[in-house]
């Protein structure tokens, strides 16, 4: 019976093994070269796992701890995809930990397998324990350089991220104490047959409900839970924030509307209670990120907030996902499609930084004048890449706001969108203000920049997926569907 | 154990708990502050003792008071200054008010809830029944092994970022 | 159902009202079990003083009473008479209290102990962690000794004091373990009727971690560094007088009985055996551990920090844990019939583990290694 369920665990299984391999390889063998390899075989290996499970129905496993679906397979591969993508972009940049190459890529593979177990967690506890797995990794590797900037910024995390985590495991106390379970579909079976008409009536579900979203909060970097990113970004070493702005974001998003959906989705007044709190709290996060980078002159930090500002963009389509709970439309994908096409373009941006950085050994903005002169084929990455965050044709950026905001539009959200495309103009400002820098500028000096080949592949994959999703983003959309497809009702 | 005892015991445990915690923050010596969070934690104990969880009371003796308090000590080994601690800061009334607000909220919501009370009688034997829980299928074997996993990458995260730069 | 359960029930047979007949019979087992524990430790006392005087070749004390038998009381007479001095800059309160904590512990641990089937306070049905979880408590009120002291030395000791408490503690829990798998329960009772063969003859490392590992938590030779008065003045204690100074004296005697008892609980199958009433074999089985860890006090010499930890790390922590992996195997394995093959199994094994990490690490020669 255990032997039935463990194939269904065999992604993580086998990505945690090769995370252990490394570990005790990394003990004999003095050729540092061999384990990025095999993280990357490892990640592999966990994806066709994934793609073999991939057609099964909807099952819950252990006693009602995960569950395997859509959903939660589509942001496994998406954070394998991100796994990759950042081991290939650290080809060049582990070198500064000499010693500890094997320690940083097993954390980031645990933390890997902690972000999976996550989207696919359908147990308050699971959920806890793999958040708290991932997070401990990435408190590591925030800290991962220990100078001083990047140790103040792992410290920061950390402490941070204990409170939030506190705040969550209060929230799920109080719904645990008001339910007497803690699998998700039980609470939400048991959510369901309530007597009551309002959250009011319900003080322990409502601050239950709102402890939630607050813990969960901070994981997707959602104002007033953001303090924490631009000091993180800026201090953690570059590869590592391309993890946490993608991988990690991805799944605190896969979460909490695994959930708020789950769990919140049904009777609708309390959906409709959740949705706006996240709708307003929408609006304040896309602002304030959009506002505040504008000024910014590190690039990791204006990263740092840009990717607060999409937070906002893509808790329209939480927003929105929560609204058509029990209409008769579909739940759409908007959310989905977003995360993908923003996990591909913001790696993208990242591995571009990277590189150029590596060889300029700066992050700012300033520094980046000229960049076509020196690197025209990175500067254009970086382009397209901006592009798409901005959210221009032809790329997929455009796609997947049209798509959140449409859906959003559908469900009556039509003062939020209005906000969001107020945004989105502001943001292009500070997106072009690096465009306009790297085309415009006048160089420093004329030394080309160059990346090594897993950087280049790294960066063609996300900007061939960028320019993909924007060209023919149907191919993309039945996949989207597909994964939302289990809250139906 | 009659009714009123157990409520006695558990008033006053419930009030040296809520004194401790206080102490934890209004005590300037930080080492005191530590052995207030330690009674506190005692407390806790005791008030999963009357709770009939007689395991979790042992265990939160050991990992808490045996464990955490002297990690927490040892790290006031390496504070300088322990016994001035630190003044509180300029922003000491707004946190005031906002952690009464937040207590205020809290108690509101306890109160007015109709929390789910398990009708099941406490188990005489509790650690055989908790081991086959944790480690059993159906029961908690995944969550388990993710812990197992989570306190490895805790290991390792503490390798990696004590090491000599 | 133990000796306390039936003086309740009787007084309850009596009318006695509810707080009463809850109260009065948890008092007498307190007061029994304080006046037992205080008798013993005396006779411990005298018995250390004597014994270590035969090991140095000398007398001992022999002047006061028959066999010098009334030495402690006269020793207790003069402590108890002596100012009691708190240092000015001390931490008042705390240095109040820590003496108070470190033997509160002490006589917490007695409520678990079976003198005999019956003859025991509680019957915990979690009572072997509780034993590790309390006597962790009295390591922190050292710790608290040593800081409200304000005395560097006393520090130091406190220093010791973490770190021998936390590299000690995984050991011996995790030989416990073994104990906990073998007799499928934690209750004290229960672990002794499981030993129809003692669990030192099933699991001699087991017993052997514990038994060290113990020693090292109650502070005695070898692992007495942290009133190693060639070093530290008296360690955490050098700040202490009169009363407060004989409670930590007394607390240490404690510390020595209750392992003692532990081990013979866990290890040599408690108050069991033939012919003498099982009181009286669980005393001559406490007086056996004691006088061994006497001889171990008067035959090896102290340890230094660094020997201290990387024997810990390196040689118990290994060594616990593979006898907990092997132990667990061999419970799923060997049928209950077949005892001796696991007794010969352990044996040998122990032998050979042991041959090989004296053979495999060094404890560091005659420099400090840090």
């Amino acid at each position: 019976m255990i032997m039935e369920h463990i194939q269904f665990i065999a992604p993580e299984i086998s990505l945690l093994c090769f995370a252990l391999l490394i570990v005790l390889l990394d003990l004999f063998i003095t050729q540092k070269r061999v384990l990025p390899v095999l993280s990357v075989i490892g990640a592999i290996v966990a994806a066709t796992f994934i793609i073999v499970i991939w057609n099964t129905p909807p099952v819950g496993l252990f006693d009602k701890m995960i569950s395997i679906d859509p959903f939660g397979l589509f942001f496994k591969l998406l954070i394998l995809a991100a796994t990759v993508l950042v081991i290939l972009a650290s080809h060049n940049y582990v070198l500064k930990f000499n010693k500890f190459q094997g320690e940083y890529y097993a954390l980031l593979m645990l933390s890997a397998v902690g972000l999976m177990l996550l989207v696919s967690a359908i147990n308050l506890i699971t959920i806890y324990v793999a958040l708290e797995l991932s997070s401990i990794s990435l408190y590591a590797l925030v800290s991962f350089l220990k100078d001083k900037k990047s140790s103040e910024a792992g410290l920061k995390y950390l402490i941070l991220g204990g409170v939030a985590s506190a705040i969550l495991l209060y929230g799920m106390a109080f719904i645990f104490g008001l339910t007497g379970n803690t699998c998700l579909t039980c609470i939400a079976e048991y959510v369901r047959g309530m007597p009551f008409k309002d959250l009011q009536e319900v003080p322990a579900l409502m601050i239950g409900l709102v402890l939630i979203i607050a813990g969960f909060g901070f994981k997707i970097a959602s104002v007033p839970f953001q303090m924490w990113v631009p000091d993180v970004y800026e201090g953690a070493p570059t590869t590592i924030t391309a993890y946490l702005s993608v991988a990690s974001k991805a799944a605190g998003f896969g979460v909490i509307a695994r959930v708020l959906m789950t769990v919140f989705g049904l009777p609708v007044w309390l959906h409709n209670d959740w949705a706006m709190i996240i709708a307003v709290l929408a609006a304040i996060t896309m602002t304030v990120g959009n506002l505040v980078a504008i000024v910014q002159t590190n690039i990791k930090r204006l990263f740092g907030y840009s990717s607060i500002a999409q937070a906002g963009y893509m808790m329209v389509g939480l927003a929105a996902m929560g609204l058509t709970m029990g209409t008769k439309e579909n739940v759409t994908g908007g959310l989905i499609f977003f995360l993908l096409s923003y996990t591909l373009t913001n790696l993208g941006a990242f591995i571009a930084i990277i590189a150029i950085s590596n060889k300029i050994n700066s992050d700012e903005i300033e520094d980046y004048n000229g960049m076509i002169k020196r690197s025209p084929l990175l500067a254009l990455g970086l382009t397209i890449c901006l592009i798409s965050l901005a959210g221009l044709p032809p790329t997929a950026g455009l796609i997947a706001k049209i798509y959140i905001f449409s859906g959003a539009v559908n469900m009556g959200l039509a003062w939020l969108v209005v906000i969001a495309v107020i945004n989105s103009v502001i943001s292009a400002y500070y997106y072009f203000k690096i465009a306009k820098a790297m085309w415009l500028g006048t160089p420093v000096t004329e030394e080309k920049v160059d990346a090594s080949w897993p950087e280049w592949l790294a960066l063609a994959a996300c900007v061939v997926g960028v320019l993909a999703l924007g060209v023919v983003p149907g191919l993309f959309m039945n996949l989207t569907t597909a994964a939302v497809r289990i809250f139906g009702i | 154990m009659p009714e009123i005892t157990y409520s006695i015991t558990f008033y006053l445990m419930a009030a040296i708990a809520v004194a401790a915690a206080l102490g934890v923050i209004i005590l300037r010596d930080v080492f005191r502050a530590a052995l207030s969070l330690i009674l506190l934690f005692m407390t806790v104990a005791g008030i999963y003792l009357l709770l009939h969880a007689d395991f979790l009371a042992i265990v939160q003796i050991l990992i808490y008071v045996g464990a955490i308090s002297v990690l927490i000590i040892v790290a006031i080994m390496l504070t300088r200054d322990a016994r001035q601690g630190q003044p509180l800061g300029k922003i000491k009334w707004v946190a005031g008010i906002v952690a009464l607000a937040l207590i205020g909220v809290i108690a509101w919501g306890v109160i007015n809830t109709a929390f789910y009370l398990s009708s099941t009688p406490p188990l005489e034997e509790t650690v055989k029944p908790l081991g086959n829980l944790l480690f059993g299928n159906p029961g908690y074997m995944l969550t388990s092994e993710i812990a197992a996993v989570l306190l490895l990458s805790a290991i390792l995260g503490a390798i990696a970022v004590i090491r000599e730069k | 159902m133990t000796l306390l359960d039936e003086f309740q029930l009787f007084l309850k047979t009596l009318g006695w009202p509810d707080w009463a007949y809850y109260s009065v019979p948890a008092l007498t087992g307190i007061v029994i079990i304080v006046a037992a524990v205080l008798t013993i430790v005396i006779v411990f006392i005298w018995w250390e003083r004597r014994l270590l005087g035969r090991f140095q070749i000398r007398l001992g004390p022999n002047r006061c009473g028959p066999e010098g038998i009334f030495q402690p009381i006269a020793t207790a007479v003069k402590i108890l008479l002596k100012e009691d001095i708190v240092p000015a800059k001390a931490d008042k309160v705390v240095h109040f209290i820590a003496p108070i904590a470190v033997f509160v512990p002490v006589l917490m641990v007695f409520a678990v102990i079976p003198f005999d089937k019956a003859a025991i306070l509680v019957d915990l049905n979690v009572g072997a962690i509780y034993i590790i979880a309390i006597s962790s408590l009295s390591m922190l009120a050292i710790f608290m000794a040593a800081w409200a002291s304000c005395n560097k030395y006393s520090l130091i000791a406190g220093l010791r004091a973490i770190a021998q408490m936390v590299s000690y503690e995984l050991p011996v829990v995790m030989s416990l373990v073994g104990v906990a798998m073998m007799a499928s329960s934690l209750s004290m009772v229960k672990i002794v009727e499981a030993q129809t063969l003692p669990f030192i003859l099933l699991q001699p490392l087991g017993c052997l971690i514990f038994f060290l590992g113990s020693l090292a938590e109650m502070n005695r030779c070898p692992f007495d560094l942290l009133e190693a008065d060639s070093e530290i003045v008296a360690g955490y204690h050098t700040e202490y007088s009169g009363m407060k100074f004989a409670l930590f004296y007394l607390g240490e005697y404690g510390v020595a009985f209750v392992y003692a008892a532990v081990i013979t609980t866990l290890f040599l199958s408690g108050w069991q055996g033939p012919f003498l009433p099982p009181v009286l074999w669980f005393l001559i089985k406490v007086f056996l551990v004691f006088t061994l860890i006497l001889w171990m006090r008067a035959t090896l010499p102290r340890l230094r920090v660094d020997q201290l930890m990387t024997f810990a790390w390196k040689f118990m922590l290994p060594m616990s844990l593979i006898n907990l992996i092997v132990v667990a195997i061999e419970i799923l394995l060997v049928p209950a019939s077949l005892q001796w093959v696991m007794i010969v199994i352990n044996f040998g094994l122990a032998a050979v583990l042991i041959l090989l990490f004296s053979r495999m690490f060094t404890f560091g020669g005659g420099r400090v290694e840090v």
